[in-house]
């Protein structure tokens, strides 16, 4: 559905990506800083998957912004250094240098997960893993958000010209930075034979399962009053949100793919192994197929939220002339 | 070679900015240049185009003599003329609708553009880019409700009218204008009451394009149709747009 679009799939993987590892780097730091930030924190281990995801999707995802570049194309290979020769009030300007630090941060942060790493000292190591994740923290936030400004600092877009959009983005970063690192722990995760870092393990499954609960279900509600407000209203905007309604040209995907595959299902079956804990203090297990199925699930439902959001975007614009 | 500006006395330019005033009144301020409202100018000349629609003749000699003007590559278009029908036999009507920039005095474009590389000039309200600094992220393109933004396919950078600035330097009129037959469009100073564009606009009914994006265009049009298809199909009505450009919708 993208051809012919100002902005196609480089732009849709940069959002999904750039969302991805940004959530990842906030889930893996808040883990961090809540577990204990002393040597060995109860959740250090999740942390660690955070922190080594977090890098390569926002580095990946900013290589293919450059591949959509106008001059790329014409063969003007580094012709977008010139974003670096100035910072105003663009959106876009502002996401460089955001997006800058944010790498550099997300890189050294994930350094100092690496046991005798190279020119760093352990007692270093984890003064600087600490600093560092007070810094991941808001940086993750502050990219997850931005790329919901940049895309709704335009009134001749309506679709995306909503103060909500950079909120439902957010909530869409968390969810499937958590579910990356769920994913993660349950392909490479062998049991531990110490029982006390197999425990700390389990209960750091819970925490982020139940976390994806909640930022799904809050996913549920910013998207409910986009669209509610969007009908609502009258004028370009009403006219731009009805593409995802009913009768729409997306609306199959939207509702279908996104709302029922990418948040219903997940949120029912996460809720599902979470509330024993939660209402009966009963022990959390939940089988490795099902982390697996409700991870790749949310990461689908996050993938076709940019897609959607991307499309229905340009496909719409200011009624009459 | 004809003059940008037209002189006049000064008996005449006070009539102008009474005759203006009265406009102002019946017709909404907003719609109206900035010498029309009485501000002051600051000297320097802020200019704009005047498209009377009742004028054209939908030849697209303008759109020729643009792409001729800047050797527009094939596909792009930075002025181009649209083709409205509306109406069911043996109601029916058809009109044109030039378009091109609307240097704007709020241009959207400029407001996100990350390098720097389009701004709206100080010294005589034309928007420009500059394709050495632009990396063509297509945000302007976006941002402009005009659509009148394009990736130029040779120089990868972000395109559009410019006005003729080259023209407009030595005195000369952008080549859409020296070559409309009809004389549908004026071009010239709006921060000059005396100005053939000014009078035209304190004298006419003159409507812009999507006003309600808050950008203030500098091109005006007078008995401009601002029918669109997407805005009349849920009531019934037929309304057809030929945009003559490899966009095939207004979006």
């Amino acid at each position: 559905m993208t051809e012919g679009l100002l902005w196609g799939m480089p732009v849709i993987g940069y959002l999904f990506l750039a969302g991805v590892g940004a959530g990842a780097m906030t889930v893996s730091a808040s883990m961090y800083l809540r577990g204990g930030s002393e040597t060995r924190g109860m959740h250090v281990d999740t942390a660690r998957y955070g922190a080594f995801l977090a890098p390569i999707p926002i580095m990946v995802g900013c290589g293919l912004l450059i591949f959509e570049l106008g001059s790329f194309e014409v063969g003007n290979w580094l012709k977008w250094l010139n974003l670096y020769k100035v910072i105003n009030l663009s959106p876009m300007s502002i996401g460089t240098w955001l997006l800058t630090v944010t790498i550099g941060v997300s890189v050294v942060y994930a350094y100092t997960y690496v046991h005798n790493a190279p020119g760093l000292p352990d007692d270093r190591r984890y003064a600087l893993r600490r600093a560092l994740s007070w810094a991941a923290v808001p940086l993750g936030v502050a990219t997850a958000v931005y790329t919901g400004i940049l895309l709704g600092a335009m009134p001749s877009r309506p679709f995306w010209n909503s103060p909500i959009l950079a909120l439902l983005f957010l909530v869409s970063s968390l969810s499937t930075g958590v579910a990356v690192i769920l994913l993660a722990r349950a392909l490479i995760h062998r049991k531990d034979a110490d029982s006390g870092a197999e425990r700390h393990f389990e209960k750091s499954g819970y925490i982020l399962t139940a976390s994806d609960t909640l930022l799904i279900g809050f996913e549920i509600m910013v998207i409910f009053l986009f669209l509610m407000f969007g009908y609502l209203t009258v004028g370009d905007v009403k006219e731009a949100v009805q593409v995802v309604l009913a009768g729409g040209s997306l609306a199959t995907l939207f509702w279908l793919g996104f709302v029922v595959i990418g948040l219903v299902v997940p949120v029912l079956v996460e809720l599902y192994y979470v509330m024993p804990k939660l209402l009966y203090h009963r022990e959390y297990v939940a089988p490795r197929g099902v982390e697996i199925v409700v991870s790749v699930v949310v990461l689908f439902g996050g993938f076709l939220l940019r897609y959607i959001v991307v499309i229905a975007g340009q496909i719409t614009g200011p009624v009459g002339v | 070679m004809s003059q940008v500006n037209t002189g006049s006395g000064v008996s005449r330019r006070n009539f102008v900015k009474g005759a203006g005033a009265a406009t102002a009144a019946g017709l909404g301020v907003a719609a109206l240049p900035r010498a029309a409202r009485g501000a002051e100018a600051d000297g320097k000349p802020n200019y704009g185009m005047l498209i009377d629609v009742r004028r054209c003749i939908g030849c697209q000699a303008c759109s020729v003599a643009c792409k001729a003007e800047f050797d527009v590559p094939l596909g792009a278009t930075r002025s181009w003329v649209e083709y409205i029908e509306k109406g069911e036999y043996p109601n029916i009507g058809r009109s044109f609708l030039p378009r091109l920039c609307n240097q704007c005095n709020h241009p959207a474009c400029v407001r996100v553009c990350p390098t720097g590389a389009t701004w709206k000039r100080a010294e005589d309200g034309i928007v420009v880019v500059d394709p050495d600094i632009c990396i063509g992220c297509k945000y302007c393109v976006h941002a402009c409700p005009y659509d009148a933004r394009f990736i130029n396919p040779v120089t990868g950078s972000a395109d559009k009218c410019d006005f003729c600035l080259h023209r407009v330097s030595q005195g000369l009129e952008p080549a859409c204008v020296e070559t409309c037959i009809g004389r549908a469009r004026v071009f010239g100073d709006l921060n000059d009451p005396d100005s053939e564009i000014s009078r035209q606009i304190a004298s006419n009914p003159v409507t812009v394009l999507r006003q309600g994006q808050g950008t203030e265009p500098n091109v005006y049009y007078i008995a401009a149709d601002h029918s669109d298809e997407h805005d009349v199909a849920h009531r019934g009505r037929y309304v057809d747009v030929t945009t003559h450009r490899r966009e095939e919708a207004r979006r």
